[in-house]
């Protein structure tokens, strides 16, 4: 491929893939992602607190259990 | 484009089991080779390095497969879980002979006597401990792999 055959190829390519007109964002993007990393991951509820609870309380009183619990697991 | 969501669930369900396979591994070895307890760990390890894990991954499939209109949320879709696991995990337990069915107790391991009543409360901690993994930790997974 010659310079001439390679200007030409340019300038199809130019031709048939014009510049974008408009490559700025629309919006600004950190706003909102301050607001996502300021959210909260997980919320746990207090219930769901308890059941941990019972559970701990549950391998103390009866450490027999956890040996059946880890096969299960 | 397909996007593989039974795959992704099965890998985000068999995920938790197996990293809390390192952890009973572990104290299955202590055990046995620091205190001597006499676990036939060839023979007790097939159903928590196997079936458990396998299931995890088969029961999270179903909840996705269930569309969200018909599956419970999913802490209490992964607490049913112990009703299918348990009958399995003792039939295992029994026919692999570390399990023996006693008059008033179940003996583990030649060593560990439980009560038929304990073994209720142990059950429903069980329950509670599968639902608190399912609702925190699969979901977290599953959030992750976009699939519920």
């Amino acid at each position: 491929m010659n310079h001439r055959e390679d200007e030409k190829l340019k300038a199809a390519l130019k031709q048939a893939l014009p510049p974008m007109a408009d490559v700025e964002l629309g919006r600004d993007l950190w706003p909102q992602m301050l607001r996502k990393l300021g959210e909260q991951a997980i919320r746990v509820p207090w219930w769901d607190w308890t059941l941990a609870a019972l559970v701990a309380s549950s391998f103390f009183f009866f450490p027999r259990a956890i040996p059946v619990i880890l096969y299960l697991f | 484009m397909n996007t593989h969501p039974y795959l992704r669930a099965y890998m985000a369900g068999i995920a938790v089991p197996t990293l809390a396979l390192l952890a009973i591994m572990t104290a299955f070895t202590i055990a046995r080779h620091v205190y001597d307890v006499p676990l036939p760990m060839e023979r007790v390890i097939v159903f928590p390095m196997a079936i458990v894990p396998n299931l995890f991954g088969l029961w999270n499939i179903l909840y996705v497969a269930m569309g969200s209109g018909r599956r419970l949320p999913i802490g209490f879709h992964g607490a049913t879980l112990p009703f299918v696991l348990a009958p399995i995990g003792l039939t295992m337990a029994t026919s692999l002979g570390f399990l023996t069915l006693g008059q008033d107790a179940l003996v583990w391991f030649e060593v560990l006597s439980i009560p038929y009543s304990i073994l209720v409360a142990i059950f429903l901690v069980t329950l509670i401990i599968y639902y608190l993994v399912w609702k925190y930790l699969v979901a977290f997974l599953n959030g992750q792999l976009g699939i519920a």
